[in-house]
């Protein structure tokens, strides 16, 4: 369960402060699947930022599983990144000289799981991927949608309750973008993690149970889908 | 990140960039082995200075001069360069001596764990030769009581004993000066030992007078080349000549010098103690030892000088390193943060691979310090050491090869951290977006 209450984040460029977040109220129950749609600057990103520790509020308070996250220490932070969420990002991030499973195994190096284990469990989540024949691959030697398979069973590894997605699709072609939605949707039914979505596409967001609007750092419409249907 | 994780992946990231590490880690190797080669020839040095004072002053042995300042004078004390030294009226110049007199010497004597004194006899010989040859040598004469005697080593004979007169013992060296093949070929043969009176040294009218002496053991090899024994009787006749006055070392001048041996080492500071309350002058091997050693912690200073300049500038190079290994692994570290890698977690990889360069520069650096020591050592062997085998220019403790170690570890440490604390500042939303 996510909330977040009156939450800002402003930004100083130049001597300018920019008001990225602007008073954000939000929950998020657990399952749930939510896109976040809006123009580029309308602080998607941001808000994935603060929900994923990457960055704290300004102002206000966000709150996950009863966890404060605006007090919490760096220590805290990076602990809950370690364990609570796994974030995909549109240009996937993979450390280029990694195999595909050492990439897979990374989150689990800082949670100082063994070398045997991890290879287990990374090879596990490689299977639920549909990955099983790249474990030696090089991402140089994937294709855009493998490459984002990784990526998932990057986040999916350390078994986290929250899926943080920044233009999963941005970066493939249709199909593989169709693949790559189907993945975390059903990651999102089978095992009940909350899927946070940004994308500029409507036909991804259509995917979504909720979808909220955003435009200069506040949410100025939410469709739940569940309930317009 | 567990220890073995933090150094598996240090490992990989220096491997990735295989020259640049290479380099960096060459840059502390050059320091290192500057570092070790030159302590280990100060240590070299040392050890062999140590070990022929130890030979010239036994352990078991206080040195006791009339003057109690006389062996105060220490390193300082020669004013070379500093103001000249105030002078009291009542006070006798520091190089200069009066003989002692009799009471004091009875009460050395009655001093507890004193086993027997001798007078250290000065002693000055103008040149030696082998007997029915013509070619005259340089020599040192040393007169010794039987015990300090016995504590050298001989290559061929037997020692003096308190019985012997006009009986010597030769240096090593003299075998070839003399054209002798074999050391036992000099026993029995008679040597000429020539005295000059000392009124020579100021150019006043002097004497010279040849004594007769057998040679009846060789020494080996050392430092005292010129050097030949006598028996300390022998020394008191030839002294007396050589200063024109026959009442030296009697009861009208007493020597100024004593050679106190002890029961044991263990009293030497509890008996140069009390022979300074008695208001003379003492000095122990250890006192001497510890001298030399304050002069050569500076020497070494001095020398390690060069290493540690070379190790700062390598520091440089591991800074210089790491700063342009953040700027490639900007965007991994935003991704090891967004997985998880705290702040603490950063810097310590960043530490890490500046102490594993520290840690091989240091190690190959002391191997190569350790190989160039023993080429040296063969190398001086072979030529201009060759009658000292048992002396190495270069020695190499373990705790010289530690210690450069651990130095190098620790001074590229140091340089890691400033990068290490940048990288762990990055902001991971920067980073994940940097190109």
């Amino acid at each position: 369960m996510i909330e977040l209450h009156d939450v800002w984040r402003l930004y100083r460029m130049g001597g300018e402060s920019i008001n990225a977040l602007a008073g954000i109220d939000l929950k998020v129950s657990q399952g749930e699947f939510v896109a976040i749609v809006g123009p580029s600057g309308s602080g998607k990103s941001t808000l994935l930022n603060i929900i994923g520790g990457l960055d704290a509020p300004t102002m206000g308070r966000i709150e996950v599983d009863g966890q404060d996250l605006s007090k919490a220490s760096d220590r805290e932070l990076s602990l809950y990144r370690n364990k609570k969420v796994g974030f995909i990002f549109q240009t996937f991030n993979l450390q280029p000289t990694y195999t595909a499973l050492e990439n897979v195994s990374l989150p689990l190096v800082f949670a100082k799981v063994p070398l045997w284990r991890r290879k287990r469990i990374a090879r596990e989540v490689m299977e639920t991927v549909e990955l099983s024949d790249r474990l030696r691959h090089k991402p140089n030697q994937l294709s855009g949608g493998e490459r984002q398979r990784v990526a998932i069973a990057r986040a999916l590894v350390n078994d986290p309750k929250i899926l943080l997605a920044d233009e999963p699709t941005g970066n493939l072609d249709s199909k593989s973008g169709e693949q790559i939605m189907e993945l975390l949707t059903r990651m999102n039914k089978e095992r009940g993690i909350i899927l946070l979505l940004v994308t500029h596409d409507l036909k991804t967001a259509g995917y979504a149970d909720r979808m909220l609007r955003m435009l200069d750092g506040q949410i100025a419409e939410a469709v739940d889908r569940r309930q317009a249907l | 990140m567990s220890l073995l994780d933090l150094l598996r992946t240090a490992f990989s990231n220096l491997r990735r960039r295989k020259l640049r590490s290479f380099l960096t880690i060459f840059a502390v190797v050059i320091g290192a082995s500057l570092v070790s080669l030159l302590v280990s020839l100060g240590i070299g040095a040392q050890q062999f200075l140590t070990a022929q004072i130890k030979a010239m002053m036994p352990p078991d042995v206080v040195t006791v001069a009339s003057d109690p300042n006389r062996f105060e004078i220490g390193v300082g004390g020669i004013g070379f360069g500093g103001n000249p030294q105030e002078v009291s009226d009542d006070e006798d110049s520091p190089l200069s001596l009066e003989p002692l007199t009799l009471q004091d010497i009875e009460a050395v004597r009655a001093l507890e764990h004193v086993e027997r004194i001798d007078p250290r006899v000065t002693l000055r010989a103008e040149s030696v030769k082998l007997q029915g040859s013509d070619k005259s040598f340089r020599t040192s004469l040393r007169a010794m009581p039987q015990y300090q005697v016995e504590s050298t080593d001989l290559v061929a004979g037997r020692y003096l004993t308190e019985q012997s007169r006009w009986e010597c013992i030769i240096a090593n060296q003299y075998l070839d000066s003399f054209g002798l093949e074999q050391p036992e070929d000099a026993l029995g043969r008679d040597v000429i030992i020539r005295v000059r009176q000392w009124s020579s040294f100021i150019g006043l009218p002097s004497e010279t007078k040849d004594y007769n002496f057998e040679i009846v053991g060789v020494t080996e090899k050392t430092l005292r080349s010129t050097q030949i024994i006598i028996s300390i009787e022998d020394g008191k006749e030839l002294s007396r000549f050589w200063a024109d006055n026959p009442d030296w070392y009697t009861d009208d001048i007493p020597p100024a010098i004593l050679q106190v041996k002890l029961e044991d080492s263990q009293y030497a500071d509890q008996v140069a103690q009390a022979v300074e309350d008695l208001g003379l002058g003492a000095i122990t091997s250890k006192e001497v030892l510890g001298l030399i050693g304050t002069i050569f912690i500076i020497i070494q200073a001095v020398l390690s000088a060069f290493g540690l300049i070379a190790l700062g500038v390598a520091s440089l190079g591991v800074i210089n390193t790491l700063i342009m290994a953040i700027y490639e692994r900007t965007r991994e570290i935003g991704v090891m943060k967004a997985v998880g890698a705290s702040r603490s977690t950063i810097r310590l990889l960043f530490t890490t691979e500046g102490m594993i360069i520290g840690f091989l520069g240091g190690a190959i650096g002391v191997g190569i310090g350790y190989a160039l020591g023993l080429a040296i050592n063969r190398i001086s062997h072979a030529t201009f050491l060759k009658d000292f085998q048992t002396f190495n220019i270069s020695a190499f403790p373990w705790w010289l090869m530690v210690g450069v170690i651990a130095l190098s570890t620790i001074i590229a440490l140091a340089a890691a951290l400033y990068p290490a604390h940048r990288a762990s500042r990055l902001d991971p939303i920067e980073a994940l977006r940097y190109e």
